[in-house]
């Protein structure tokens, strides 16, 4: 198994043609970064090749809600549900429930999604679970 | 000897058993590269290619599928790879027409053609992108038409078709560059396949021939190698170019005659 930290270092820098020291592990890829869509898939199928994990971008959501129902993860105006925010923390350490329970818009929560974050998913993807 | 500039490459060209379809597949594997056959309904046709291409020293095999249909076109490309081992080039030929004026035209018309032609290359194109993304290499070249850029009395259909690939080629380009995939389009003017017969048929094509600035109609294989130029090395930093090769047809004002 290749290092996890270094691909996905390696593969952020690349894509989004950035310098070493601008991908630190707490920079977000979306707003601190400037990755877009076609960015994330670039990143995803680099990391694939540096390390064989496979991560297909849909799988970037679903494992961020892990696996809680659109209907109990936010409410009917699609913000975060205090369920929603606990399952963010877990999978975005960095994140308190408080500043997102009942403000945080559904679709705006990869915008809280840092290196560390990818690097830990890939770890998790790579141990066959996730 | 020069090593064969496409050796240890994988093609698939859709269509591939007759017309141009069947004179790139034959190009292709003369400059190395092993060869997936397309063929819809043309089974015996696209065996004669294979066997023709066998008998030349290449590799190849015939492929069955309707790429209008995503399903089929995604086990084209799941056969060419099971077959010869990987996928490295594909060139979306497979075509039809269905020349009418506007005023006839059946409305489910223009649908089959846009299925076939412009389907058929989105289908195959998306089909293939997995394989060529996750190898970061791929060349995919379209076979458009001159048509696409201009009009003409009764092909409304055929040319919204191509035009559609025209823009369709020049979106991949830019959205697949940095996974080191290029896409460009050939674009024919006039060349004798089954498919202007009707255009042949009036005069010997002379009424058109003669307004052709280079007074001569295209040969399959001159369309042919544009197509495997652009699907090879020497063509390496080219990507959403529409290339035409049509005599000069598309270069002239108008009817092209002095008053």
């Amino acid at each position: 198994m290749a290092d996890v930290d270094g691909a996905v270092k390696e593969a952020v820098v690349e894509a989004l043609a950035l310098d070493d020291d601008e991908v630190t592990p707490d920079a977000t890829l979306m707003d601190d970064l400037g990755a877009e869509s076609i960015d994330l898939l670039d990143i995803l199928f680099r990391i694939e090749k540096s390390t064989g994990v496979k991560i297909e971008a849909s799988d970037l959501g679903e494992y961020i809600q892990g696996g809680i129902p659109d209907d109990e993860f936010s409410d009917d105006d699609e913000v975060i549900s205090a369920t929603g925010a606990a399952q963010l923390h877990k999978v975005m350490p960095q994140t308190d429930p408080a500043d997102i329970e009942g403000k945080l818009k559904a679709d705006e929560v990869m915008t809280l999604f840092t290196v560390a974050n990818l690097v830990e998913m890939v770890k998790t993807r790579a141990n066959g679970a996730g | 000897m020069p090593e064969p500039k496409l050796k240890d490459r994988v093609a698939l060209v859709t269509g591939g058993s007759r017309g141009i379809g069947r004179s790139i597949a034959e190009e292709l594997a003369a400059d190395g590269a092993a060869v997936a056959v397309n063929y819809r309904s043309g089974e015996a046709q696209a065996q004669e290619v294979v066997e023709a291409i066998r008998t030349s020293g290449g590799q190849a095999a015939a492929v069955g599928g309707d790429v209008s249909d995503y399903a089929q076109a995604e086990r084209v490309i799941k056969q060419t790879e099971e077959q010869l081992g990987g996928i490295h080039i594909v060139i979306n030929n497979a075509g039809i027409s269905k020349d009418a004026l506007i005023y006839n035209m059946d409305p489910g018309e223009w649908l089959d053609v846009m299925r076939v032609n412009f389907g058929g290359t989105f289908n195959c194109t998306k089909a293939a992108l997995s394989s060529f993304m996750s190898q970061r290499e791929g060349a995919i070249v379209n076979i458009s038409s001159v048509m696409g850029e201009r009009g003409w009395t009764g092909e409304s259909n055929y040319a919204a078709s191509k035009g559609a690939i025209n823009a369709f080629t020049r979106c991949c380009a830019v959205e697949f560059a940095r996974f080191g995939i290029r896409v460009n389009a050939v674009l024919p003017g006039f060349a004798p396949t089954d498919m202007v017969q009707g255009l042949m048929d009036k005069d010997d094509g002379k009424g058109i021939s003669k307004q052709i600035p280079m007074k001569r109609f295209a040969t399959v294989q001159e369309v042919a190698r544009t197509a495997v130029f652009l699907a090879g090395p020497d063509s390496s930093h080219m990507t959403g170019a529409l290339l035409t090769v049509d005599g000069g047809v598309s270069a002239q004002v108008g009817i092209g005659k002095p008053l």
